[in-house]
């Protein structure tokens, strides 16, 4: 299934011309969609810029905007150090999926091994285990090798990823085998294979891959909750929760706190919708 | 993609592909497993060993001091488990949120979808990046949307049900609406990309069959059921097999960061209940023998997925 067929804006042929009211009807089941999708958004973001002495206001937009409610999560929480945080951890891991699951896939595209399918069905399994089954000895083995409290711990566990490894396959396999067959008679080694002919023609199953794996790694919840101790090593999401924890009802500052944990990706999201969009489409629910 | 996934679903459909991808004929040669190595690693490191020790730590009685031993105690655990009504409500409420997901990643979004296929152009483009904007957003920023929309005193929600004289709901500090609630957030998250999915899959169907079946003089609701259904049946299996075997999953982070699996445990599903046990009890011997319960629970659904999409997914060549 591609999502070329989303981006089709011909009428369907089959569509015959259809009354005022079903064109009404088919508007108004998007409207609430998207009402329902985008407002809570919305609301966090205009409850966020609500001065202290509004936030209970239900006007759509605020009389005197401000950003007070920023400032005071900014004295509360080292939010500006964890956005650092989770950008570097996000970074990183997006960057090692990419090179593990290149890695992987072209080993799998490239020979023919007796034990390709075990291989195979091994990395595909992995994707079935839950988080939550083996976290105590993830906890225990990160404890023990000193990961506890550090970026390093959040990145190391999500270096390499079944989803990674299996898109990054399926679009390898993809590619010409004449040509690697060619490159290989001319007797270039396997890696300047990989290096100079597969990567620079896997752009966008690369670009797609390292947008997912930079957004869930932002979104990632369970394991910086887990492994972090102190908030400066920390990552938005606990810095989050920790807010919420601390100053529950203050509502203002909270709405700001989330807004921006979640900034960026919205940013991300306006520069390239419609990249993000294909991307989670192509590859499915993460 | 359904072919991604599908390889997810198990090793069994990949020995197909295996044979069909063209490579050349080699001897052993150490090459493909230092390209494997990286991942390979990785993957035993912190999946399968995780895993096997989750089953020895099972027999165990332990609380996870590095100083306090480790005490053998046979099948004790998962005895005991399966005596507690702790289990059986967490399993019950599994199946809740399982069931209560399905509506909003899988029914609503195909008939959605399918009312809607006629919507060409800008119109289109717009709603597409509207409805797929929670999808991104991080489970605990859509936990503290909701918990401030429905709050009990000023959220919008309450104040819009109260001015309709409707009352005030705890939902979420109402046992009988707590559940209902995380699984309305779960699904938030879920229906517009479902929607999207089924927009795409059912934009992909070849217009000439709808074509012929109009001139055979098929009604629009027969078109539906004979041709669109069948044609979808494989997205359709792909959500429900997603919803099935993730939807637990989903639900774990409003749990944790909105009831805690309160009031009266209402809301605890197994991996709420597995990471109870785990960090906040610390019985590694119960946590674990609850998680291979739960994780051999998945395994057979996800067999019985698999064969089912095998056995009923109808796919257009």
């Amino acid at each position: 299934m591609t999502t070329d067929a989303l981006d089709d804006h011909r009428p369907s042929r089959s569509a015959p011309t259809r009354g005022f009211g079903r064109k009404f009807g088919v508007h108004a089941v998007m409207v609430v969609l998207s009402f329902v999708s985008i407002f809570p958004i919305y609301w966090m973001i205009v409850t966020s810029l609500r001065p202290e002495n509004e936030t209970f206001s239900t006007a759509l937009w605020p009389s005197h905007p401000t950003f007070d409610n920023y400032l005071f999560v900014l004295t509360r929480v080292p939010m500006l150090q964890m956005l650092f945080n989770t950008t570097l951890v996000s970074a990183a891991t997006a960057l090692l999926q990419v090179v593990t699951g290149m890695f992987a896939a072209y080993a799998l595209v490239r020979w023919r091994m007796r034990l390709s399918s075990v291989v195979h069905g091994l990395i595909a399994l992995s994707w079935l285990v839950p988080f939550q089954v083996t976290m105590i000895p993830n906890y225990v083995l990160a404890s023990r090798i000193g990961l506890l409290d550090t970026l390093t711990g959040l990145v190391v566990p999500n270096a390499a990823h079944a989803f990674a490894i299996l898109l990054l396959y399926h679009a390898m396999r993809a590619f010409p085998t004449e040509v690697l067959e060619a490159a290989r008679m001319d007797g270039a080694r396997s890696f300047r294979i990989l290096w100079q002919i597969v990567t620079p023609n896997m752009g966008a199953p690369i670009a797609s891959l390292s947008i997912i794996a930079f957004i869930s790694a932002w979104n990632e919840y369970f394991w910086p909750l887990l492994l972090s101790r102190k908030p400066e090593n920390s990552v938005v999401q606990i810095g989050l929760q920790m807010f919420m924890t601390q100053e529950g009802n203050l509502w203002g500052p909270l709405m700001a706190a989330a807004a921006l944990a979640s900034l960026p990706i919205l940013l991300i999201y306006l520069v390239l919708q419609r990249h993000v969009i294909e991307s989670f489409m192509k590859s499915g629910i993460r | 993609m359904t072919d991604i996934q599908a390889e997810v679903a198990g090793p069994a459909l990949t020995k197909k592909a295996a044979e069909r991808s063209k490579m050349t004929r080699e001897g052993f040669t150490i090459s493909p497993w230092l390209y494997l190595a990286p991942a390979l690693i990785l993957l035993m490191i912190w999946t399968y060993i995780p895993l096997a020790e989750t089953f020895r730590l099972s027999f165990y009685q332990w609380n996870m001091l590095p100083t306090s031993p480790q005490r053998f105690v046979g099948l004790l655990n998962y005895q005991r488990l399966l005596a507690l009504p702790e289990m059986r409500n967490a399993l019950w409420n599994t199946l809740c949120y399982t069931i209560g997901l399905f509506p909003m990643s899988v029914i609503i979004p195909l008939f959605v979808a399918i009312w809607t296929q006629d919507l060409g152009g800008r119109a289109r483009t717009i709603y597409r990046s509207m409805i797929f904007v929670p999808m991104i957003i991080a489970p605990v920023v859509a936990a503290v949307l909701w918990r401030w929309l429905l709050n009990e005193d000023q959220g919008l929600v309450t104040l819009a049900l109260d001015s309709l004289g409707l009352g005030r709901v705890g939902f979420l500090t109402d046992p009988l609406y707590a559940l209902p609630t995380l699984t309305w957030i779960t699904g938030w998250k879920l229906i517009g990309f479902s929607t999207l999915l089924f927009s795409a899959a059912n934009a992909g169907i070849n217009p000439s069959y709808i074509e012929a079946a109009r001139i055979d003089g098929a009604s629009r609701w027969r078109i539906i059921c004979d041709i669109r259904l069948p044609l979808l049946s494989p997205t359709i299996l792909l959500l429900s097999m997603m919803t099935v075997l993730f939807g637990a999953q989903w639900s774990f982070a409003y749990i944790n960061v909105l009831t805690n699996g309160g009031p009266l445990k209402s809301t605890t599903n197994i991996f709420y209940l597995l990471w109870e046990y785990g960090f906040q009890t610390l019985s590694a011997g119960w946590s674990s023998a609850a998680g291979m319960i739960a994780f051999a629970g998945f395994a057979v659904l996800a067999a019985m997925c698999m064969w089912l999409t095998k056995r009923f997914a109808f796919y257009d060549n």
